[in-house]
């Protein structure tokens, strides 16, 4: 029997759903259950914020904003605790979902969710499985000026290479819509970066990336083009926010 | 060859004929054996009249002999008008030799004859990209990185004017519209030519090696670029497989990450960062002339103090002058000089070559070095070589220049490119058509005056 009930938080104005970018987050990626603090996503949280202020700053009418969802599947963790914490921390959660491990997937389609985060990266591989869009989030603690998106293109490239076939509609609805998002701001002073990075192939393959998402309406603004050198100097020094890939991402430094 | 005679010494004439590997010995060289202790800069007891007249064939350790003792035997006298790191008035002299200079030119190995890129190395059309077999995605701890910037690599003069005219916005605007036109090429394009040349006979003796050079496009342009500079690699068919477009941030942790042996930048500022994090670099600038350089052979010439040294005699020159200069010079000649920041590149260019010796192609040698100081041969000059020696470095070619003009032998040598840390110095290189790098370290930086107005891009 399934157990997933929905809250809406009434601290957070509610966005659109059908025209917002529904991100998933659990619980566990944003609080550290021994300390309490905010963590991984704690990071990205308050520039996902600083995204939707500024697009509100130029559209107060605009309705393509991020609306993020947190997800708790640990029934031990009690919802007033986590409503009370999310609300001390001044986390712009629009709705709370208390669900379990079983139904995570499913928690996530119902609420229509086209971004799941994650510091697991099993469990953002189980979920992209089953044909949501998830990314890892970066682990890094400095500051930034801006939201970083990373994509992996080598998947964009070589999609028949695809290790996870069946989110591949999702990743490419979410990059038309992140590129529109991305568009509402100018080349320089943007809260929201998108980088590209190809791992294997040439730089003749990372154009044809750039090219595809171009053709999806993302333009990239920083492109890394490895060739088969290893990823961890250059990650670490990327310090992402998300990572969406190739769903076998390496996040260790 | 070129002639000289050496005034005011007479030097003994010498039959030699050269040996394959360049070491020959000339007969009365090995009369000073019994003279002169083996590998020891002796004095002789008396002086021999001696006289030269062919020094294609001579090796360094001959040189070294030659010069130590014309510095210690014999009484030079290096006219006023001439002194090293002086900024001369007079650099449009195309003499090469003049008789009241003492110079020597100590080669290694006798030059062979070089293919000046004729008509049978250039590449018509697009080549087949790809090589049966060789290592093409070096791991970046083996391989010899070399990045560059968009703007040494290509001219891109006409759009940085949009940029800096018209803003970031138009300026990306201006490169996607032109998407399908590739960049011409920029200074630092017959260098990496030169290097892909290398890699090609490299992977040609050792398939599986990854020690070859690597060649990274690092620039802070917009991945807008992107498309455009991934086109414009294509279209000349350069094997660049690896770049960061890093989108406005700073490149420098890009340049650690890849383990940058060698960055090239039109921008000082970046190029001081990377000096100042250890990495080897140098700023570069478009010259209209542009002399023809092999295409079989990469050549790399370096200045001496504070690019491969440190610049702890030029200090003392512009602190002291050159008499204290000179004394300095010979009191300390077997202390050795401090590193300068392009001695790790000479070290891996050194390792690469010998690579080749040892697959027997030591005259066929598709890397050559060579050191153009203003250093005077007799005297501070042997400072240098025992530094260099002592170092384990071997350089092709040293040409010891005493404060002449630079710029006419470059263009005899016709190198790939050339680091040198006077702006001086570099434009007169590039008046004569050399690509010249300005390495922006050591105490010339608060002497460099530009002579020419005008941005550098």
């Amino acid at each position: 029997m399934e157990m997933v009930s929905t809250v809406q938080n009434t601290d957070v104005k509610q966005k659109d759903a059908d025209r917002a970018l529904v991100v998933a987050v659990t619980t566990r990626a944003v609080f550290d259950a021994a300390a309490g603090d905010v963590y991984g996503m704690g990071v990205a949280f308050p520039l996902l914020q600083k995204v939707n202020e500024r697009l509100l700053e130029k559209n107060p009418a605009e309705s393509l904003l991020f609306d993020v969802v947190l997800i708790a599947t640990d029934s031990q963790q009690q919802s007033s605790r986590i409503i009370s914490s999310t609300s001390h921390y001044g986390l712009e959660v629009g709705r709370f979902c208390f669900s379990s491990r079983e139904d995570l997937v499913e928690t996530l389609v119902v609420n229509n969710v086209q971004l799941f985060l994650s510091t697991d990266r099993d469990e953002a591989l189980q979920v992209s499985q089953k044909g949501v869009l998830s990314a890892l989030l970066g682990r890094q603690e400095a500051p930034s000026e801006s939201l970083r998106v990373m994509l992996c293109g080598d998947a964009i490239v070589r999609p028949d290479c695809d290790p996870v076939p069946a989110s591949r509609g999702a990743a490419q609805s979410f990059s038309a819509r992140l590129g529109e998002m991305r568009g509402r701001f100018g080349v320089s002073g943007s809260p929201l970066s998108i980088v590209l990075v190809t791992s294997s192939g040439g730089s003749k393959s990372c154009g044809v990336a750039l090219q595809t998402l171009r053709s999806r309406g993302l333009s990239v603004d920083e492109a890394y083009c490895l060739a088969g050198a290893p990823r961890g100097p250059i990650l670490s020094l990327l310090r992402p926010h998300f990572l969406l890939g190739d769903g076998v991402i390496d996040l260790e430094d | 060859m070129v002639k000289m005679s050496l005034d005011p010494v007479q030097v003994k004439e010498l039959n030699v004929s050269p040996s394959p590997n360049g070491d020959s010995r000339a007969s009365w060289e090995e009369e000073e054996v019994e003279e002169e202790e083996e590998d020891r800069l002796g004095i002789a007891t008396k002086t021999k009249p001696v006289s030269v007249t062919d020094l294609s064939s001579v090796s360094p350790s001959l040189c070294f002999r030659l010069a130590a003792r014309m510095s210690r035997t014999q009484k030079l006298s290096l006219p006023d008008s001439r002194f090293p790191f002086q900024e001369a008035s007079d650099r449009g002299s195309s003499e090469l030799f003049t008789t009241s200079l003492f110079k020597v030119w100590c080669l290694r190995c006798p030059p062979v004859a070089h293919q000046w890129g004729g008509a049978s190395d250039k590449v018509t059309g697009r080549r087949a990209r790809k090589v049966e077999g060789g290592v093409f995605f070096p791991k970046p701890e083996n391989a010899v990185t070399v990045a560059v910037s968009s703007r040494v690599l290509f001219r891109t003069e006409l759009e940085q004017r949009v940029f800096e005219q018209k803003g970031v916005e138009e300026y990306l605007r201006y490169q996607i519209e032109h998407e399908n036109e590739p960049f011409a090429p920029g200074p630092a394009f017959p260098f990496v030519k030169a290097l892909e040349t290398v890699n090609a006979r490299l992977r040609e003796l050792y398939p599986q090696s990854e020690e070859l050079f690597d060649i990274v496009l690092v620039t802070y342009n917009h991945a807008h670029v992107g498309i455009r500079l991934i086109n414009t690699i294509n279209h000349h068919n350069l094997f660049i497989e690896r770049f960061c477009m890093t989108g406005g941030s700073s490149p420098i942790g890009y340049l650690k990450a890849w383990q940058t042996n060698l960055y090239l930048s039109a921008d000082a500022d970046k190029v001081r960062e990377a000096l100042a994090e250890g990495i080897a670099a140098a700023t570069m600038f478009m010259t209209e002339k542009l002399t023809e350089v092999s295409e079989s052979q990469l050549r790399v010439a370096f200045d001496g103090d504070a690019v491969l040294f440190s610049d702890e005699s030029e200090r003392i020159f512009k602190a002291h002058g050159l008499d204290k200069f000179f004394q300095h010079e010979q009191d300390n000649e077997d202390t050795l000089l401090d590193h300068g920041p392009l001695k790790g590149f000479l070290e891996a260019l050194g390792k690469l070559q010998k690579k080749f010796y040892a697959k027997g192609q030591r005259l066929d040698c598709p890397i050559r070095t060579y050191l153009v100081t203003a250093r005077s041969a007799a005297s501070s000059g042997i400072r240098a070589l025992k530094t260099l020696r002592a170092w384990g470095l071997e350089i092709d070619e040293a040409l010891f220049l005493a404060g002449a003009p630079k710029g006419p032998m470059l263009e005899k040598i016709r190198p790939h490119i050339y680091f040198d840390d006077q702006m001086f110095h570099v434009e007169g290189a590039a008046e004569m058509g050399t690509v010249a790098a300005h390495v922006p370290y050591g105490v010339a930086q608060k002497h460099n005056q530009p002579q020419k107005p005008g941005a550098r891009k």
